[in-house]
Order: structure tokens, then C-alpha cells, then sequence
């Protein structure tokens, strides 16, 4: 088994060539398990400004198909950026995600290819038995994109000092394209950065995008460490070097710990709800401008909201929301508002399963069309702050 | 989860085919819009009039049908849905530039369907009318 007789050179290119625009000084290749290159993007492989090399085994069906080589240099505009272009730790942490993320994406792509090989050699033989296997690997195809979309999905949230955070993530039977991040700006450990996402579209290409939209956000975050900045530079990437079909959108808040303030803003994503302590009324966080790829100006403004000691947000993507019950009612916003109303006094980890559980009632015995991603966080009161950690469901 | 569509020609100032969804346009059924729109503009079609009077809910995968529909319009080559990207940045040049496109206009969203549009800005890229006879006459 080889790569390039898996999935052929041509989507190869097709894969990696989007890369290219990356970063001029940002090599990322793909080896045979002979270590021959059958694909790469960027500066010249072994560039002398390289100075930094990872190298990710790709396999398939368990068996080693070859090696995913990210090398690096002194990094550039869009993802070093004009200012702090001498970074060094952004390029680390973009290639350390990229190899990543690319290297799961590629076995998900590589994964699916072998499968549906392994499809036609089934139906093939199945249909000399006048017998047809088809559906069955099918649905192995799907559990293998399902189990290797996971990966992209951080299980446990970062622990941070007066705040109960947890997360609930649950794919679809098709694979969707819903992301999150949590995690404390690189180099500010008081301001946490928050991003909940969902690509339109579903299938290899979305889980692709998903795959490099997910550490271009991260970069952008710790970079601009502004939501509009990084929602910004994320959308200029994706409209003026990707020229994506699909579209993301993207919600991004950065936390200013000590002080409870909430800095967001949001392209396109569903509004997230804040429930303050005790039983004030529920509210949207409003403010929202044009999801991510589309156009080349977003025009996002930042909202600023300031969290008191006891006071929840939950964040969540349309699979909660459009999620449809036999009947072809969809889960709306009326009963997601209900679920947060009766459960705000709970723990955040039971906010998300209780919400996770209506929705998963709601649609009783339909396939979940979408991917779930449910997000809570609550700033802790003083009392309760030395048992603040992060949990996930 | 089902999506009827239909089409039908006027004659405005322009030949228009409108283009009726009814049902609901999301993940199960977005690639078969855009596949039923390229067939209408390899047979001619050039001004296309989407009516969403029917639509009863627009998920966001039905976003990609639009945005996909109006490059189409354009004479753009197909999206590749499969690869995720391809490279096509005119139409987003076109939309910067405050001009809004008249080769596809919408009708008779109804209010949650049009909120979704509002939401993700993609009605910035839209005429969006009240009704047929009006969208019609705008062409």
C-alpha cells in the first residue's frame, strides 16, 4: 500500500496545495514509507533557513503508508505575522498544529480511500456471489471518519482558577464539521481564549477545512489575542488564498480571568446564552456579523460582557438547534432557553448532559444530522473557587 | 427530510427562471440544488430568481447552495465541494466592493429563513424581495 496508489498524486496536490500560500518559509511534504517525496508544498525541501523539522508517521488500516514532514523557518506575513514576524514560538505552535491536524486529516483521507478499495473489491467479489456488501462497509468507512474526526476535538479543557468549564462534543453520522478550542493565550496565562466553530457542508471537505481552519484560529488568536483580529485574519486567509466553497463560522472570546470580562465576537455562529447567578433573566450575547470565507470584509465589532461571581455561558452549534424530531420539529431556540433555564444552578458539566440529553430526546430515533457541540462555562463565586477545574462530559 | 424544487420560466425585461424550493434545504439535499442550478445554466439560463416562499428552514449547509449558485451565475467554474477549495476570489472581490450581484435575487423568505440569512451576512449578497411579482419586475 502507497500513497500515491491510494488516493493518486492529483488529490495529493489537491490536498496539500492550499498549503502552499501558508508561509513562504514552511515546507510541508509527504514521504512514501521508502521515503520517496510524492507531494509537497512551499519553500524548497531542506531549505537552509530550515531549522525545525517534524515529522508524523501516517498510517493506515495500522499499517505505516508513509510520513507527513513539516519544516520551518523564520516565519512570514498572514500566519508569523508583519509584527512579531520573528517569532519564533508562533511558528512552532503552527507547525505543531498543522502537523497535527494535517496528519490526522490525512489518514481520515487516506482511511477513507482504503476503505472504499476495499468497498469495490468487496462488491466485486459480493456480486460474483450475487450477494452485495456494500452497506456494511459503508458504515465501517463512517465509523473510522467519526473516530479520527474525534481526534481534532480536545476531550478535557484547560483547568483555570475560578472557573468550572465542560464540554460535550458528539458527531454526526456523516462526518460535520463542528470545532472548539480552549486554551490560555500563549504567552498572557491570565486571558483565555475561547472558539466554538462549525463548517458548512459535511464529508471529507468540510472535515478537511475543519482540519485547517482549527490551528489557523488557534495562531490567529494567540497572535492578534483580539477576537476580531483573529476572526479577521482567519477570514483573510481563507477568502484570499483558500477561496474556500465552504464557509465556517466561527465565534471567538477571549476571557480576562482575574477580571471576569468577556471579550467576543462573532462571524455567523449561533449567539451564545449567559445566565447570570441566580435567576435574573436568561439573555443572548448578541452582536454578529457574516460567517468566515465569504466575503472580504466582516466588519465584526467586540462585545464586551462583564461576568459576575456565578454567571454561566453556553455556547453551542446548530446541531443542538436544528436538531429534528420525527414530526420535523426542529429543537429550536425556545427549548434550548428552557433546557439552560431549568438546569443554570447545576454544575456546568451537568448543564451540558442535561442539554446533550434533550436534544439526543428530542430527535428519539433519528440519525443526528449534524454534529453536537455544547460548551459551558461559569465563573465561579469566591466561596467555591478553590474546586474550580475543568471537566468534560 | 425532503426538498421539492421547481423551476419556471419569464419573461421580464429578461428571460427569469425562477427557481421555487419548497421543504427544507440542508446537508441532505444542498449539493442537488447546485447541481440542479448548473443544469439550468448549461441550458441558458442567466438570470435566475430563487423563491423561498416554501422554504421552511434553511440550515447552514444551505448557505454553500447560495453562496455556490450565485458563482455559478457568474460563469464561474463549478465549485469543487469535494476538495473543500478551489481557486475562485472574483466573486468575493465583487461583493467587498459594496455592489451587490443582480445575476441571482431571492423572494419571499419567510421570517426564520431570513434570519438565518441575516445572521451569517449572506444577505449582503442578495436583492431579497418580498414577493415574486416584485422580484420580477426588478430583474
Amino acid at each position: 500500500m502507497t500513497l500515491n496508489n491510494l488516493i493518486g498524486p492529483e488529490r495529493l496536490d489537491r490536498i496539500l496545495g492550499p498549503l502552499a500560500a501558508l508561509d513562504a518559509t514552511l515546507t510541508v511534504s509527504l514521504e512514501e514509507r521508502s521515503g520517496r517525496v510524492v507531494a509537497a508544498v512551499g519553500a524548497p525541501i531542506g531549505a537552509r533557513d530550515h531549522r525545525r523539522r517534524i515529522r508524523r508517521d501516517i498510517s493506515v488500516d495500522g499499517e505505516l503508508a508513509g510520513r507527513l514532514v513539516v519544516q520551518g523557518g523564520p516565519p512570514t506575513r498572514e500566519i508569523g505575522a508583519t509584527d512579531g514576524a520573528d517569532d519564533p514560538t508562533t511558528l512552532d505552535r503552527t507547525m505543531d498544529a498543522l502537523a497535527e491536524s494535517l496528519g490526522a486529516s490525512l489518514e481520515l483521507i487516506l482511511a477513507e480511500a482504503s476503505a472504499r478499495q476495499a468497498a469495490e473489491r468487496a462488491v466485486a467479489a459480493a456480486a460474483d456471489r450475487a450477494d452485495d456488501d456494500g452497506g456494511s462497509r459503508l458504515d465501517a468507512e463512517l465509523a473510522l471518519a467519526r473516530r479520527i474526526q474525534r481526534s481534532f476535538v480536545p476531550l478535557t479543557s484547560p483547568s483555570i482558577p475560578g472557573y468550572e468549564i465542560a464540554s460535550h462534543y458528539e458527531a454526526a453520522r456523516e462526518v460535520g464539521g463542528d470545532f472548539f478550542d480552549v486554551f490560555r493565550l500563549r504567552g498572557q496565562a491570565s486571558r483565555l481564549a475561547i472558539v466554538i466553530a462549525d463548517v458548512t457542508g459535511k464529508g471529507i471537505a468540510a472535515a478537511l477545512l475543519m482540519a485547517f481552519a482549527r490551528p489557523l484560529l488557534h495562531a490567529a488568536i494567540d497572535h492578534a489575542a483580539a477576537p476580531v483580529g483573529a476572526l479577521d485574519r482567519t477570514n483573510r486567509i481563507l477568502v484570499e488564498e483558500r477561496g474556500s466553497a465552504l464557509f465556517i463560522t466561527a465565534l471567538c472570546a477571549i476571557v480576562e480571568i482575574r477580571a471576569g470580562r468577556l471579550h467576543h465576537a462573532n462571524a455567523g455562529h449561533e449567539p451564545p446564552l449567559i445566565a447570570p447567578a441566580g435567576d435574573g433573566p436568561i439573555r443572548w450575547l448578541t452582536g454578529s456579523g457574516p460567517l468566515l470565507g465569504a466575503f472580504h470584509d466582516l466588519g465584526l465589532t467586540e462585545c464586551v460582557t462583564e461576568l459576575g461571581e456565578g454567571d454561566l455561558v453556553v455556547l453551542y452549534t446548530d446541531g443542538v438547534t436544528d436538531a429534528r424530531a420525527a414530526t420535523g420539529e426542529r429543537f429550536g431556540d425556545d427549548r434550548l432557553m428552557a433546557v439552560v433555564e431549568a438546569n443554570r444552578a447545576r454544575r456546568p458539566a451537568d448543564v451540558v448532559v442535561a442539554l446533550a440529553d434533550a436534544v439526543r430526546d428530542h430527535q428519539f430515533g433519528m440519525p443526528p444530522a449534524d454534529d453536537v457541540t455544547i460548551l459551558a462555562i461559569r465563573r465561579l463565586a469566591r466561596r467555591h473557587r478553590k474546586r474550580g477545574a475543568g471537566s468534560a462530559a | 427530510m425532503s426538498l421539492t424544487t421547481t423551476t419556471e420560466e419569464v419573461d421580464g425585461r429578461v428571460p427569469i427562471t425562477v427557481l421555487a424550493l419548497e421543504g427544507e434545504l440542508d446537508a441532505s439535499n444542498y449539493e442537488r440544488v447546485i447541481d440542479d442550478v448548473r443544469r439550468l445554466y448549461d441550458g441558458g439560463t442567466r438570470n435566475l430568481l430563487i423563491d423561498l416562499g416554501g422554504l421552511t428552514f434553511l440550515a447552514s449547509s444551505g448557505l454553500v447552495a447560495l453562496h455556490s449558485i450565485v458563482r455559478l451565475l457568474h460563469g464561474e467554474p463549478p465549485p469543487d465541494l469535494e476538495s473543500g477549495w478551489d481557486a475562485l476570489h472574483s466573486l468575493g472581490l465583487d461583493v467587498s466592493s459594496g455592489a451587490t450581484q443582480a445575476e441571482v435575487q431571492l423572494c419571499g423568505a419567510q421570517p426564520g429563513v431570513a434570519r438565518v440569512l441575516s445572521r451569517t451576512g449572506l444577505d449582503r449578497l442578495f436583492r431579497i424581495h418580498p414577493d415574486r411579482a416584485t422580484a420580477i419586475a426588478a430583474f
